[in-house]
């Protein structure tokens, strides 16, 4: 045993133990996160239970288990004995009509015996109110009654289908093709105002704006025109009754079908091909319902482009600073000190980042640029408020140190002997650095990006600040020129999380979607680094054997 | 090796003697400071063109910095100072107006340890002519080829020029050094102990090239190795302590040194 220590093997034991805990929390954490993210498209058997109400009188409850807890009871006859009494928090949907989804069971007032999985009890998710629970019973189409109980489930399907495909030529209208023609609208309206700024604006243009304006203006009416035979169209594709728990019934205009299943019918094979469905859905759709349903397609396209921004601003940014300080400045107590601020920088709390970028940023950067070029548009300011650059723009500040400290590595690590082979060649100093040692800082310089993408793509509370919005009415790329919108405010899955998590209207329906909505992020980190892995893997392949 | 041999023994026969050269690099009393700490002292001497001129003398007698004054290599080094003149072709390589880039395609180097840049073995050889803005792809082949005939690679490499340099031997490596280096046809060629690094077959290649070289070039060598001064030098330095202690031509120096110093040194008494 003393020689054991004397070797000092239990300090390689320290460490190993410390490297498996780590393991296990990080690995625990991602199983975690994926398992609960995961769970939540799965379509879950729908149970039908017996509960006895406070009354006494016994109620039906039809829902999907959501979660269990132990709740701690005291002993009816002797009150320091505490039991731990199972309760259920089933998921009964049929907002409409209840007024909340969700209704807790308490397993003493459960008649156990009577849980059934029933066959045929349908779900059906809506645009609007969230899921339905219930058993079919008729559907009828202009007051015509075309099918009736398991008969429905084939018709439901086409119409369904047929709604759907209403759904989106809606909204594709709506955001797209409107979307379009207001942008076009607005931007004619600038024009008129910037011409009557400058006094150039007299009766030929005037008509000329007015011949646009009014095109534009018949193209919309055209648009709504066709918007409403749509909607007509979507009407008239009939409703669908179901019975729900309590004897009641609830009526569903087909249009208002996304989709339906009935989840106790279903095979593992289709269960599996819903699972999948679901995380398409979920990856390609707006979000409904105050972010608690639907997708989060745009705040995917938000953090993705936020952080692609950020590495085009941060790159150059980081590179200049580094290759300036590194090769130029001469050594002595003021690089010191800039060398410690750029470290400390690093430490500076983000949301001190977020109030910057705010102050500094969008107010006197932005508020200067719309004065100089957007006076037209006062009193609507264009980048005098948070939006899409200027999130870019402080995420690059923010993720500054990083690049810079990892370049200046890159860069000190270039053998003396490879400048001086330059040097000798005829190469000025400028001329060696650009073509001989920052393209062998390259996979330095790409460790920095590493580190500053999964740090900018993870970070939330300094964009809350300067352009990050709960809902964005449009994408911050799009079809209309300049394809990319600056000034745009966006969607970031990092404050979705936050949002929908601890800021819904409805705390249970969303906590499965903020385990998604995290698996996503840490999915999309993780690819975005694999990416620039990928990249760094193959520069360093190419200087390998230099070393020796 | 044995045309070596019968080189330095028809050497011999007509002595070679400064007098008698074109001279290509005068060094008048050239002075070196290190910050406060003076690295050369006093020097001065003349370099003939198309010979090799050798600089022997133990570590940091001063002999690599010497060298290193002819491109000024040394600038890159903050603190160094300097006085005196080194006039190349009769111009004063230190004038303030001098084109350093410019000073340094007419000088070439090869250093001690190789140093291909990690590119393709046909970029290494063109670096210097691209800095020139040269483009003509039919040129730059030439240049290549010839160049790599000249440093005695072109039949190991010519088929895969686009292979990564460092994919080569280290020999191969330092003779592709020389070859970028004679490629923008320089007037003077330094080579500062360019074989310590390599292997014995290796030196060999690299000392025939010099052999070879000389013919186009003036070349200034710099080594530890007193058997390879012998070998490959017309003339040859003595250096101790920031001095020059005694420079003629390497038979005299090997055979017959005038001072006991150099005899000393040569004879493996020290140093």
């Amino acid at each position: 045993m003393k020689s054991w220590f004397n070797k000092g093997e239990h300090w390689i034991w320290f460490s190993a133990s410390a490297v498996s805990v780590s393991l296990v929390l990080v690995f625990g954490l991602l199983a975690m996160i994926a398992y609960k993210g995961l769970l939540h498209f799965w379509p879950h058997n729908v149970h039908d239970y017996q509960v006895t109400n406070a009354n006494g009188q016994v109620e039906q409850v039809v829902g999907e288990l959501h979660k269990t807890k132990l709740k701690l009871v005291a002993d009816e006859n002797d009150p320091t004995i505490v039991h731990e009494v199972p309760e259920y928090l089933i998921k009964t949907g049929n907002r409409d009509i209840y007024g909340i989804d969700f209704k807790w069971v308490n397993s003493r007032d459960l008649n156990e015996e009577s849980v059934t999985i029933a066959d045929n009890i349908t779900v059906i998710e809506r645009y609007q109110w969230g899921n339905v629970y219930g058993y079919f019973e008729s559907l009828t189409v202009n007051g015509k009654t075309i099918a009736t109980g398991t008969d429905i489930e084939s018709v439901l399907d086409d119409l369904a289908d047929k709604g759907n495909a209403l759904h989106e030529k809606i909204h594709h209208i709506e955001k797209t093709v409107m979307g379009r023609i207001n942008y076009q609208i607005e931007s004619l309206r600038l024009d008129q105002k910037k011409l009557e700024l400058k006094g150039e604006y007299d009766a030929q243009t005037e008509s000329e704006f007015e011949t646009q304006r009014a095109v534009l203006n018949q193209e919309f009416v055209e648009l709504q025109a066709s918007m409403q035979a749509l909607h007509d169209e979507a009407d008239s594709l009939g409703e669908v009754t179901l019975t729900i728990a309590g004897n009641q019934k609830i009526t569903v205009k087909i249009k208002q079908v996304v989709r339906f299943w009935q989840p106790n019918n279903m095979s593992l094979l289709s269960k599996v091909g819903f699972f999948f469905g679901s995380i398409g859905n979920f990856l390609t759709e707006d979000p409904r319902e105050a972010n608690t349903e639907g997708g989060v397609f745009p705040a995917i396209v938000g953090t993705v482009t936020m952080v692609l921004l950020m590495t085009i601003l941060v790159t150059p940014m980081g590179v200049l600073a580094a290759i300036y300080m590194s090769e130029y400045a001469k050594n002595g107590p003021l690089l010191r000190l800039v060398r410690i601020s750029i470290n400390n920088l690093a430490g500076v709390p983000s949301i001190v980042f977020g109030i910057f970028g705010l102050g500094f940023f969008v107010y006197v950067l932005g508020g200067s640029i719309d004065d100089l070029f957007y006076g037209y548009a006062a009193p609507n300011p264009v980048f005098g408020t948070p939006g899409l650059l200027w999130a870019s723009l402080t995420m690059a500040l923010l993720t500054l140190p990083v690049v810079i400290v990892s370049t200046q590595e890159g860069l000190s690590r270039i053998p003396r002997s490879l400048r001086e082979g330059g040097l000798a060649l005829g190469a000025t100093k400028f001329e060696t650095i650009t073509r001989i040692v920052l393209p062998m800082a390259t996979p330095a310089i790409m460790t920095g990006l590493i580190l500053a993408i999964a740090r900018a793509a993870g970070e939330v509370a300094p964009l809350m600040l300067v352009g990050v919005v709960k809902l964005a009415p449009a994408l911050p790329v799009d079809f209309n020129a300049p394809f990319i919108h600056l000034e745009n405010k966006f969607m970031h899955l990092g404050f979705h999380i936050y949002d929908v998590g601890f800021q819904s209207p409805n705390v249970e329906a969303s906590q499965p979607l903020v385990y998604a909505t995290s698996l996503l992020l840490v999915v999309i980190i993780v690819s975005l680094n694999l990416g620039a892995i990928m990249i760094r893997n193959r520069l360093r392949e190419r200087y390998k054997s230099l070393g020796n | 090796m044995s045309e070596l041999k019968s080189f330095s023994m028809n050497r011999a026969s007509d002595k070679l003697s400064l007098e008698n050269e074109d001279i290509a690099i005068e060094v008048k009393d050239w002075n070196l400071y290190y910050g406060s700490k003076q690295a050369l002292t006093g020097v001065n001497m003349q370099l003939p063109r198309n010979r090799v001129t050798a600089f022997i003398g133990p570590s940091g007698c001063g002999k690599s910095t010497l060298l290193r004054c002819f491109n000024r290599m040394n600038d890159l080094i903050d603190s160094v100072s300097v006085e005196g003149t080194i006039l190349l072709d009769n111009e004063d390589v230190y004038l303030k107006s001098m084109d350093v880039s410019a000073l340094r395609r007419r000088v070439g180097m090869v250093f001690q340890k190789p140093n291909p840049f990690p590119k393709s073995i046909f970029e290494n050889v063109c670096y210097g002519l691209r800095l020139q803005n040269i483009k003509n792809k039919q040129l730059l082949n030439e240049t290549v080829e010839w160049a790599l005939r000249g440093a005695n690679l072109w039949d190991e490499v010519k088929d895969r020029l686009d292979d990564n340099a460092l994919s080569l031997s280290g020999g191969q490596q330092q003779r592709l050094c020389i070859a970028r280096a004679i490629a923008i046809k320089p007037e003077v060629l330094l080579l500062d102990e360019p074989t310590s690094a390599l292997d014995p077959i290796s030196t060999l290649a690299v000392e025939e090239l010099i052999f070879e070289l000389k013919k186009e070039f003036t070349i200034l060598i710099v080594t530890h190795n007193m058997q390879q001064a012998a070998r490959v030098s017309d003339y040859t330095a003595f250096m101790y302590m920031g001095d020059l202690v005694e420079y003629t031509d390497t038979d005299t120096l090997f055979t017959n040194p005038k001072l006991k110093q150099t005899e000393d040194y040569i004879s493996g008494r020290y140093g």
